[in-house]
């Protein structure tokens, strides 16, 4: 057998990868394509299919963009943030109400809160009520997740709390916004010794320090009383909150470290008895590789046993590229009709490592099935895509955002 | 381990998939006697954007003499991957040279190829390259053969034909048959040849091109299932035939299984090619079956039928073996299950 010399390892690695998806659009969002970690999907009263997206900093506030022709996305509204100090990296969709997270860039500004907005007429987003949460000590709101028209769980700071450590400021509350226009907090939970009234020790700082805080905040109807609560260097919390009120720990795993923190996103899988747990990678040139995809064996919650992960393509193809690469987002199997449903194929977005699909019917060897790894967006300053957020529609159309410039990736599964 | 994570969504043989390749990478099975114009094809398939992404394996099959002294010059000046980088193979080992392939472009060594065209040696017998890719557990994760293609040239085919068992095989197994060289043999030549070529594969898509020049996608796409379900009996001087076997109601999975170990037991090698939709009891869509000799492809069930059809449709092609005596087999195995 003869191999010709294919020269140096890696020398195609900035090549766009497009294996097993089909791109049916990008828009780049009037010039406005830095997303952030918040897509949704509605069906508007005209029948229109409207994608709800998050920017992931200003001057924008969210855009609403037409999908109903998956190949021809259209904007049909972008709205403005009241401040330059603001942003709103998240936003969740129930019925025609979308809630919509604020943080400021420092403790004690604002507005920083939750909003909700009326979007039946999706060109007209009209503000139904804003819940305050800021405070001397607070930066308001980094993430939330509503999808039952009832509550939502989010990731906060209040002004009454005043964390142990200055990087712990956000932590779970939950949210009853069954009056819409008057949200009052029913509950809320941080991890022991985060706070500065605890009568714990705060928790040991992380070699990199990204602090003890609330990420996602995931609850789904097939267990009501179960909120999945990832906690950036605490890992993440399997929380009873049959009694908002009182939260409880049924059960915590962490994987770092050794690894590096920054837990983000917790899963389940209910029929099959796993969990998929998520790292982000928030380091340029992977300096906190690896940041994984890992699934666990959830059978039991009180024991969850991590049995493998999403196999990555090689560091050293990536980290150069320019930005981060690593885990982030996936498709959290969003419990509302207008999403796609699976315990058997995870979407994930890596950053400068592009979109990825995994096969995970063997749930102890995932494989990896499909990759879109696109050139880098026009405007981007690092030279590399940075993908951010991933959601599946119900009809299996793929939207998939970039952190920088590039907008909206619309795609279709091709395996 | 599905066993104990086992998914309400799946089938009984695991994930259901929108197509029988799922995710793995297609193959192309690219035969023809030496001078047939397959490296013409190739190279013109090559230049086209359905090209772009293409790794190229050309299979020497122990060959000798002088067709293993062009096939290696051949590959020496082969470009071998659509998008302008190089990769040449050649390679005795098909299996040893996929799997180094498929290892090399996880370590980013190779460029990320999306599809692989196996080019055989001229006198090759398609059904060893069919063989690789269920005999290796780990190959027939990675790669799906989509559609084996057999030319055959105009002027020389037909007398091909006549004296070569090999040339016949390749014309029986292939599902499209592409005939070459018609501006120089005359139309009366071609036509005769594609008389020919339709008597011993009567369920294969005929087409002709002249120079390479050949619309891409007939080296990619898949034979429809409407077109796999198409083959008329058919008999051979080789003994070889070919069949359809029907079946209007569902088949529970445990009939098919031990009809199919009982052919495989006792007449394995002359089960040449086996392949098709079952309706399957249990299953929602159709499960795609293929056999090549003595070794099955794992069966796999996809998401939906194509139409309101959901007939099961497999074709034989077998030899010495008797349409007969196969459902007399699968009827016998259906009473006793």
């Amino acid at each position: 057998m003869t191999v010709t010399d294919t020269g140096s390892p890696n020398k195609n690695a900035a090549e766009p990868v497009s294996w097993n998806f089909k791109l049916l659009a990008q828009n780049d969002l009037g010039g406005f394509g830095g997303m952030g970690e918040g897509i949704a999907v509605q069906i508007a009263k005209d029948g229109r299919r409207i994608a709800w997206i998050a920017h992931e900093s200003g001057p924008k506030n969210f855009t609403g963009v037409d999908v109903t022709d998956p190949r021809n996305p259209k904007v049909v509204v972008q709205t403005e943030l009241p401040t330059t100090h603001m942003r709103s990296n998240s936003l969740d969709l129930s019925g025609d109400i979308l809630s919509v997270a604020y943080q400021t860039k420092k403790v004690g500004q604002q507005p920083a809160g939750l909003e909700l907005f009326d979007v039946s007429v999706p060109e007209k987003p009209r503000s139904i009520s804003f819940f305050d949460c800021s405070g001397p000590t607070s930066r308001g709101v980094h993430q939330l997740w509503f999808c039952d028209g009832e509550f939502v769980h989010m990731a906060s700071g209040a002004p009454d709390f005043k964390p142990s450590h200055p990087n712990d400021d956000q932590f779970y509350r939950c949210i009853d916004v069954r009056n819409p226009s008057k949200p009052v907090e029913v509950g809320r939970w941080w991890m022991p010794g985060t706070s500065a009234t605890d009568n714990v020790a705060p928790p040991p700082r992380h070699p990199m320090d990204k602090g003890y805080r609330a990420h996602n905040t995931n609850v789904y109807p097939q267990r009501p009383d179960r909120l999945y609560l990832c906690y950036i260097d605490g890992g993440m919390f399997v929380m009873d909150i049959k009694d908002k009120a009182n939260p409880k720990v049924i059960s915590h795993w962490t994987n770092s470290p050794p690894y590096t923190g920054f837990m983000h996103t917790a899963v389940p899988l209910f029929d099959r008895g796993l969990m998929l747990v998520t790292d982000e990678s928030t380091e340029n040139n992977a300096s906190d590789w690896p940041k994984l995809v890992w699934i666990l064996d959830a059978r039991d919650e009180s024991n969850l046993v991590p049995i493998s992960t999403c196999p990555m393509p090689p560091v050293d193809a990536y980290k150069d590229r320019g930005g981060r690469f690593g885990a982030h987002n996936i498709h959290e199997n969003t419990p509302v009709p207008t999403a796609w449903q699976s315990d058997q194929i995870v979407f994930g977005t890596f950053f400068n490592g592009g979109l990825r699909a995994f096969d995970i019917s063997n749930a102890y060897q995932p494989k990896e099935i499909a990759a879109f790894v696109p050139a880098a967006p026009k405007g981007s300053t690092i030279g590399a895509i940075q993908l951010n957020d991933v959601y599946v529609d119900e009809r299996g159309i793929v939207y998939t955002v970039d952190r920088f410039s590039g907008g909206l990736y619309v795609l279709e599964m091709d395996f | 381990m599905n066993e104990i994570f086992p998914s309400p969504a799946a089938g009984p043989l695991g994930r259901r998939l929108r197509r029988a390749r799922g995710a793995r990478v297609p193959v192309t099975v690219l035969t023809g006697f030496l001078g047939a114009g397959k490296t013409t094809l190739l190279r013109r398939f090559l230049g086209t954007p359905e090209g772009q992404g293409t790794a190229v394996v050309v299979n020497e099959f122990g060959a000798a003499g002088i067709d293993d002294a062009l096939i290696r010059a051949s590959a020496d000046e082969t470009v071998l991957l659509g998008n302008g980088c190089m990769c040449c193979i050649t390679r005795s080992d098909l299996q040893e040279a996929l799997r180094r392939m498929v290892i090399e472009r996880d370590r980013g060594e190779i460029p990320d190829f999306r599809r692989i065209v196996i080019e055989t040696s001229g006198l090759a017998d398609p059904s060893p390259i069919l063989q690789t890719f269920a005999t290796d557990r780990a190959l027939g994760e990675e790669f799906h053969v989509e559609v084996v293609v057999t030319v055959i040239d105009a002027e020389n085919g037909l007398d091909t034909l006549g004296w070569s068992s090999e040339a016949r095989k390749q014309a029986i197994l292939a599902d499209r048959l592409v005939i070459t060289k018609t501006d120089i043999a005359g139309e009366s030549a071609a036509s005769a040849l594609a008389a020919r070529l339709r008597a011993l594969n009567p369920g294969a898509e005929i087409l002709e091109a002249v120079s390479g020049d050949l619309d891409p996608t007939r080296l990619t796409e898949p034979v429809t299932i409407e077109r796999n379900a198409f083959v008329a009996e058919a008999e051979h001087s080789d003994g070889i035939g070919s069949f359809v076997l029907t079946q209007d109601s569902p088949m529970p999975w445990p009939v098919f299984a031990r009809c199919m170990d009982t052919l495989i037991a006792l007449r394995g090698t002359d089960l040449l090619r086996v392949k098709g939709f079952l309706d399957v009891e249990g299953c929602r869509g159709p499960v795609v079956v293929q056999f090549v000799q003595h070794l099955a492809h794992p069966p796999v069930e996809l998401e939906l039928w194509p139409d309101n059809n959901r007939q099961s449709r497999v074709v034989f092609i077998t030899r010495n073996i008797l349409e007969k005596q196969v459902r007399d087999l699968f009827a016998a195995v259906r009473a006793l299950v």
